[in-house]
């Protein structure tokens, strides 16, 4: 008798828990097993001032992307005599970037220094995923340079190959949270055209980067590459300094500028990691901007009415 | 402790009206929810589809619940996609869209039929709550639920702010249709 009592308690308390059994828990079993997804915009831009971020275009996505360099601000070369570097174009870039897939991008450019047209590859290795079974972003970048001015000396470029320069750079990155997302980049490029023995023709570098988000569309963004005093002595005849960039980005729907600081003539990595001369002391820091869009070259071959989107 | 045999007979009988109580209290769950958005002005239609949205309606209460991750909706492009989560949605803060309500009609959903309602409660989208009466259809079949709805929902009823800049590309107002099928829960 006890026991039937007690089991008919129970029962009842479980009965009643059934009872209240809202729709919420209800819904709660049926999100269970939602998967983890990819993280997205680690970065806004596939640079971030002088860098290379992890991001890649998306596929079809054809960016055009505008940069320039201006002269020092200060020191013997700046102040109001050129208006702080504005009527100085230290470097000039122009470059299309297009994604194959929407892990695989190429890029074809041309810069002012040394007439150097560049070509790339970025690919992505890995992503981030929002449950932590993968950390971090990985991205392989790989760049060739073509120097295509005239030489300055008979024997500069006595060999055609020397006027090829060829980077290559594994980048990882982690969003640690949907304001800040930092990198690092180490980097080596193969070179020939050195003007001294002592400069090594394969330079080792190493960059970091980082992107803090301050509203929806604005962000800060800084990157540093350290490459003196790693594989390349610190006492050569001519002083080289390690790039130091910082700057704003705001982005607008497709279209992205930017707006930097930075000691670095030079817009490539080809360029700008072997070739900075400037420092941020005596006034050798510049102003640069980029104007990037983006362009969707091909209509998907999706069908589903659901998800075409038209413009008119 | 002694038990008399009307307290036994007294909890048994509860018991019993309990399990008749939740026997009729039938709960219907549905996964795979399609969701389907439309922004429309004179220069550019954009669409996107989500398919993980989820919903579950319990039978006695008329409680309605449908909500959907906010990550689940692709676009055509995935750069559009990527600023509508990161620009307008803010998916990393409001991961989720919901409604929540009751729907004002009585019901037999053990019946097959067809029968127009309307659905009375909460949507949130990105962090806000707005209290929405919102039509639709309720079709019963075999013991199976389809729910349709169309309504629409004002970006700025959202705190969902459009740049000057892209006004002319995305809509004020969205459209969003919604089709799900829920099956009774086990």
């Amino acid at each position: 008798m006890k026991k039937t009592g007690l089991l008919a308690i129970v029962l009842s308390c479980f009965l009643m828990n059934a009872q209240a059994q809202k729709a919420d828990s209800l819904l709660k079993t049926l999100d269970s097993n939602n998967g983890s997804t990819e993280v997205e915009a680690v970065f806004k831009s596939t640079r971030v001032v002088l860098s290379q971020s992890t991001e890649t275009q998306k596929k079809h996505d054809l960016d055009l992307r505008i940069r320039h360099h201006f002269g020092d601000i200060g020191g013997r070369f700046g102040s109001s005599h050129t208006l702080y570097g504005l009527d100085v174009a230290s470097d000039l870039f122009i470059g299309f970037d297009y994604g194959i897939t929407d892990d695989f991008t190429v890029g074809i450019g041309r810069s002012k220094q040394d007439e150097l047209f560049n070509f790339s590859g970025k690919y992505k290795l890995l992503k981030q995923k929002s449950d932590g079974g993968m950390p971090v972003n990985l991205t392989l970048f790989a760049q060739m340079g073509w120097i295509a001015r005239s030489p300055f000396s008979e024997s500069e470029f006595s060999s055609y190959a020397n006027r090829f320069s060829y980077f290559i750079q594994p980048i990882f990155s982690r969003k640690f949270s949907s304001r800040l997302s930092l990198e690092v980049l180490p980097a080596l490029l193969m070179r020939k055209n050195t003007t001294e023995s002592r400069d090594p023709e394969n330079l080792f570098s190493i960059g970091f980067a980082g992107r803090m988000k301050l509203s929806k569309r604005l962000s800060f963004v800084a990157d540093y590459t350290l490459v003196n005093g790693l594989s390349r002595p610190t006492d050569l005849s001519q002083a080289y300094f390690n790039p130091l960039g910082v700057g704003l980005e705001i982005e607008t729907g497709g279209h992205i500028f930017s707006l930097n600081f930075m000691n670095s003539e030079y817009i490539l990595e080809n360029n700008f990691i072997p070739g900075t001369k400037k420092s941020w002391q005596d006034g050798g820091v510049r102003f640069g901007f980029t104007i990037s869009r983006n362009f969707t070259l091909f209509k998907s071959k999706n069908k589903d009415p659901d998800k075409t989107s038209k413009i008119y | 402790m002694i038990w008399g045999k009307r307290t036994t007979s007294i909890l048994l009988g509860v018991s019993f009206t309990l399990l008749q109580l939740s026997a009729n209290a039938q709960s219907y769950v549905g996964k795979g929810v399609k969701l389907s958005l439309f922004s429309s002005t004179p220069v550019e239609d954009i669409r996107a589809v989500n398919v993980k949205g989820t919903a579950v309606l319990v039978g006695n209460t008329r409680e309605i619940v449908v909500q959907a991750p906010i990550k689940g909706f692709e676009f055509d492009r995935k750069l559009m996609q990527e600023h509508f989560n990161e620009n307008y949605m803010e998916s990393d803060k409001y991961p989720m869209a919901k409604f929540k309500g009751m729907i004002d009609q009585v019901i037999d959903f053990t019946k097959n039929g067809e029968y127009d309602i309307t659905a009375s409660g909460k949507l949130n989208v990105h962090g806000v709550d707005k209290m929405r009466s919102i039509q639709g259809k309720v079709i019963v079949k075999d013991g199976a639920i389809q729910i349709l709805t169309e309504f629409k929902v004002p970006c700025a009823d959202h705190k969902i702010k459009i740049p000057i800049l892209i006004i002319t590309k995305v809509a004020e107002v969205i459209s969003i249709k919604v089709d799900g099928k829920l099956n009774l829960a086990k």
